[in-house]
């Protein structure tokens, strides 16, 4: 079936209007009704990922028309190559986790809030699998208002000041990215092009001050979202006042657009300006890696805790994808993932404990696994991936990224970098410790009762993804391996080649991939007849 | 008069018969019963207008796509004002058959203006519906604040009527005629006669759109007037003079100072519209603040002009509109009996009165220019022609400008479901026309976001 994408993106709003139509007291008939729908979406995509296709080719394409307004021409244009695939899978993957664990964390206003859930869901696979860029601004903006609702009723103290400081972040980054997406667009009518489609702009020669402004443009409203030092002040506050399901979707899939919006759209559109700027955001990235380590370790409420664990986490995957090469930015994409499944996994425990204590201090608790051990085993199971313990998921990300990286321009970056591995260790287990080990002694917890049957449930996906990726990452590489080189030699070509050929840009990998395809790239020569029609077809259509 | 003719103006023959007989029905037996009456006179406007495609020229007045185009939008408007009105007016106790008569009468007038093929008869439309609003302002008589307002509207009115006459007397002083098309044709129109007349003429015109420095009875009026008069003021009103404005506008660019005049006008009502909205405790000033700032971005499109600003305004003006009545409509409803001003007042109605609500949450997010809203899609096509016209200044001020108004739009959704409700009083259900007169706008904010082509289409049939 060719409308796959659009079917999986849309079964989220068909969801919101059923449960539209379930009186809003019958929280349990709500409740299943929005699980269901996530359910059948993640159901839906699996055909998704088994039929794709391992090379570097975009597919399940549609493109039909949407917009004609002047000169402007938007189109409903989708598709997924290796990149967009696995943040699609995460995104149906974790939704019916998020939707499964407010079963009792959400008692008031729960049709509201499953409402946004699946809102936000379509929003957020919507921006995943554009390819028109005025679409995926469309989306990109559409996830802002559930999440804003989400974190500005259901959230903590604070939440309303969390709220619109999320909202306003937002909002300037993606306003700037507007108006060079209107910038880029006047160059691309220049240039003969007719819509907004992504691919052909890849194509498009532009001045290297043009390219400067769009790019800087661009990497702001994504470094906003990543979110990277210093703009990441938003993420702690956001967190904090989050619900856990709001938590979980924030940190599993939300940030992935910050980084998502990196590889596909900024460094592919502007390859010499990222260059330029790669040694400025890997040098945000790598003081964003120690800095958010020095204070997660001083952190008093488990939440912060591991929301600044994300922006360190975020700080490896933007390193990852600035070095430019394969080892690099599929570290870079598998950490994503990975960032998705162990983050995501540890606000859901962070959900557990103050769902039972209605605290996070730090303080409040210690010797848990004694009462809990149940608990105790997956808190550690999951802790490890965070930390990247071999066998487990973050490992192989992890590695690859400071492979990737030492190998590239950043290699002193990445010395200082590999230095947040041991400092993540540290605040980690040094919070599991404290949390977990050590003496009952505070009355209330020794009460506590273990995770029961739908909790585990929720976990045991988690737990499983976290060793299989461990364990045997080949099927993600595999599939994100074309489209990862095809995004190198979109990049690569610009650094080495001072003189550039004007007919061999982009579009004909051959040329190019010549000089360092021997080797490493056995698939290339096959590849390359693929790839070179792989930009032009969609641009004809 | 052939056949033609009058088919072509039977929409202004309906509303001018329904609001006669709505008057002496009136005063045989007076009641509510005139609403769904004058409701079905609009309707039939409206109709006509959509269905029968007779064109025709007169002395005076074209019938042609666009105005058809355009009073079926103001007729559509009046529809939904009317639907909003009916409870309302209930509610309050306005009685007597002179609102849903003028309110008829208002339509004609804005029906005339957008057909006007000279100053004249252009001139007739545009007093016409203001002459109502004179009336429809002060409707609520008890009212101390609605007394102010129609004041404070009449004396801005007739100052801004006659600078505008005296800019169209100078202007046909200097051609020799009245009609629209020649006077742009007409050579040797004397250098000051026409700068004074564009001029003046301009002045007129930024009272009706409020824009600033003809803003000033703006704020009082949206407050004092009843919800219902508000919304057709802010929308339809408007919507008329950005008619008007384009229907002159062949004649403002053989000036460039018309252009620098529009320039100074956006800019300044974007700025003040949106910086004053941002201090404004109550819920009608602040939207009227706003509705100033927004005008300010119609203003936006008409500089860039050349660049397909023209279809940018009215596209903006309908998304404006859809908004606006959503937003008063919304109000109009959440303050049921009482006079509901104060912005902190609206504590968690959102859930109270589910629909009320979201419709104004909608509205918030359409007027802050957040997809997938019309009023995204309405501004991004006025942001995309200002910097196609090379108006990059004006652009970024607009853009800055909107981001300064996302705080004050999303005060408005905070308030409504972010705090906790301060009073628990009885939940009314809503009537069919309330659930319309929120539903219709509603639906047309979300489906103009989505899929705007239809209505992009028509802009580009009808301004061809």
């Amino acid at each position: 079936m060719s409308n796959l994408l659009s079917l999986t993106t849309f079964l989220p709003v068909l969801g919101v209007l059923l449960l539209l139509f379930i009186p809003k007291d019958s929280k349990g008939m709500l409740r299943n009704v929005a699980f269901a729908t996530t359910v059948v979406t993640f159901l839906v995509s699996l055909p998704i990922m088994f039929g794709f296709q391992s090379n570097a080719e975009f597919q399940f394409v549609e493109n039909v028309p949407w917009i004609a307004a002047g000169p402007f021409v938007m189109r409903y244009f989708v598709g997924i190559d290796g990149i967009s695939l696995w943040l699609v899978m995460l995104t149906t993957f974790i939704m019916p986790i998020a939707v499964l664990s407010t079963y009792t964390a959400v008692e008031e206003k729960v049709k509201e809030y499953m409402i946004l859930l699946l809102l936000l869901e379509t929003g957020m696979l919507g921006a995943f699998i554009s390819l028109d860029m005025f679409l995926f601004y469309i989306f990109w903006e559409v996830m802002l208002i559930p999440m804003y609702f989400m974190i500005g009723i259901w959230g903590g103290k604070n939440r309303i000041y969390a709220a619109v400081k999320f909202f306003i972040y937002t909002m300037v980054g993606s306003l700037l990215m507007l108006v060079a997406l209107i910038y880029l667009y006047f160059k691309g009518l220049e240039a003969g092009f007719t819509n907004f489609g992504l691919l052909q702009f890849f194509n498009l020669q532009l001045p290297m001050s043009a390219q400067v402004w769009l790019f800087l443009a661009f990497a702001l409203a994504f470094a906003i979202k990543v979110p990277m030092f210093p703009l990441h002040t938003w993420l702690p506050d956001a967190h904090t006042e989050a619900p856990t399901a709001g938590s979980v979707i924030l940190a599993a899939i939300l940030l992935k657009m910050g980084t998502y919006g990196y590889v596909r759209f900024a460094i592919p559109l502007f390859p010499e300006a990222a260059h330029t700027y790669a040694p400025l955001i890997a040098t945000l990235a790598v003081i964003g890696i120690i800095y958010a380590a020095l204070v997660a370790m001083v952190q008093e409420d488990v939440k912060k805790l591991v929301a600044y664990s994300s922006v360190a986490h975020l700080g490896f995957v933007m390193l990852g994808v600035f070095a430019f090469n394969v080892e690099g930015i599929t570290g870079g994409l598998l950490q994503m993932i990975n960032h998705g499944i162990s983050t995501g996994a540890l606000f859901l425990i962070v959900g557990f404990i103050y769902e039972r204590r209605h605290t996070r201090l730090i303080t409040d608790f210690g010797g848990l696994s004694k009462q809990m051990p149940v608990f105790a085993t997956i808190f550690m199971i999951v802790t490890f991936s965070s930390i990247g313990l071999p066998g487990t998921n973050g490992f192989v990300g992890e590695f690859l990224v400071l492979i990737g990286a030492f190998e590239s321009e950043l290699r002193w970056w990445t010395i200082i970098a590999t230095s947040g591995v041991i400092l993540s260790a540290v605040y980690m287990l040094w919070m599991f410790q404290r949390v977990m080990f050590g003496e009952l002694d505070n009355p209330k917890n020794q009460k506590l009762k273990d995770l029961n049957a739908r909790e585990i449930g929720i976990m045991v996906p988690l737990i499983v993804m976290i060793f299989v990726m461990g364990i045997y990452p080949k099927p993600f590489i595999d599939k994100m391996d074309p489209a990862v080189k095809k995004l190198v030699s979109q990049v690569r070509p610009a650094s080495m080649n001072v003189k550039k050929m004007p007919e061999a840009v982009p579009a004909s990998p051959a040329g190019h991939t010549g000089i360092e395809t021997p080797a490493g790239h056995p698939a290339a020569p096959a590849a390359g007849p693929h790839a070179a029609p792989a930009v032009n077809p969609h641009d004809a259509k | 008069m052939t056949t033609a003719d009058i088919y072509a103006i039977m929409p202004l023959i309906i509303l001018t018969a329904g609001c006669v007989l709505c008057l002496l029905a009136g005063s045989l037996r007076p009641g509510f019963y005139l609403y769904p009456a004058a409701l079905a006179v609009v309707g039939a406007a409206l109709l006509w207008c959509v269905c029968v495609p007779a064109e025709s020229v007169m002395p005076g007045m074209t019938v042609n796509r666009f105005s058809r185009a355009s009073s079926a939008f103001f007729y559509a408007t009046g529809l939904v004002a009317l639907l909003m009105a009916y409870g309302y007016n209930r509610r309050r106790g306005i009685e007597g058959e002179e609102y849903p008569a003028t309110l008829l009468f208002a339509l004609l007038g804005m029906g005339v203006t957008c057909s006007a093929s000279n100053l004249l008869m252009l001139f007739l439309g545009l007093e016409a519906f203001t002459f109502a609003f004179y009336i429809l302002v002060t409707i609520e008589r008890d009212s101390i604040l609605g007394g102010e307002s129609g004041l404070k509207y009449l004396l801005n009115g007739t100052l801004s009527a006659a600078v505008m006459g005296m800019g169209m007397a100078l202007l046909y002083a200097g051609s020799g005629t009245l009609k629209l098309a020649e006077l742009t044709t007409v050579a040797g129109i004397p250098e000051p006669l026409l700068q004074a007349g564009i001029g003046m003429i301009l002045i007129g015109l930024a009272f009706k759109l409020s824009l600033v420095p003809a803003h000033l009875w703006t704020p009082d009026v949206y407050q004092g007037a009843p919800a219902p008069v508000t919304a057709l003021l802010s929308t339809a009103s408007k919507g008329a003079a950005v008619v008007a404005l384009l229907l002159l506008f062949p004649l403002l660019q053989t000036w460039q100072g018309g252009h620098d005049l529009l320039w100074l006008l956006a800019l300044l009502s974007m700025l003040t519209g949106n910086l004053a909205a941002l201090l404004q405790p109550g819920i009608k000033r602040m939207l009227a603040w706003s509705s100033i700032g927004q005008m300010g971005y119609v203003a936006l499109a008409f500089v860039a002009f050349p660049a397909g600003g023209d279809r940018a305004a009215l596209l903006y003006v309908v998304a404006y509109a859809a908004a606006g009545l959503a937003a008063f409509g919304a109000v109009s409803i959440l303050s049921d009996t009482s006079e509901r001003d104060d912005i902190d007042s609206y504590r968690g109605l959102g859930y109270r009165n589910p629909l009320a609500g979201a419709v104004l949450a909608l509205a918030m997010f359409s007027l802050a220019g957040i997809p997938p809203t019309a009023g995204f899609m309405a501004k991004f096509a006025v942001f995309a022609a200002a910097l196609r016209a090379g108006e990059i200044t004006l652009a970024l001020a607009g853009i800055a400008s909107a981001l300064v108004a996302v705080f004050f739009y999303l005060r408005i959704v905070v308030v409504l479901y972010m705090k906790k409700p301060a009073e628990l009083s009885e939940v009314r259900a809503l009537t069919v026309a309330e659930i319309l007169a929120l539903g219709i706008p509603g639906a047309t904010l979300v489906l103009l976001g989505v899929y705007p082509q239809p209505l992009l289409d028509l802009l580009k049939a009808i301004l061809a």
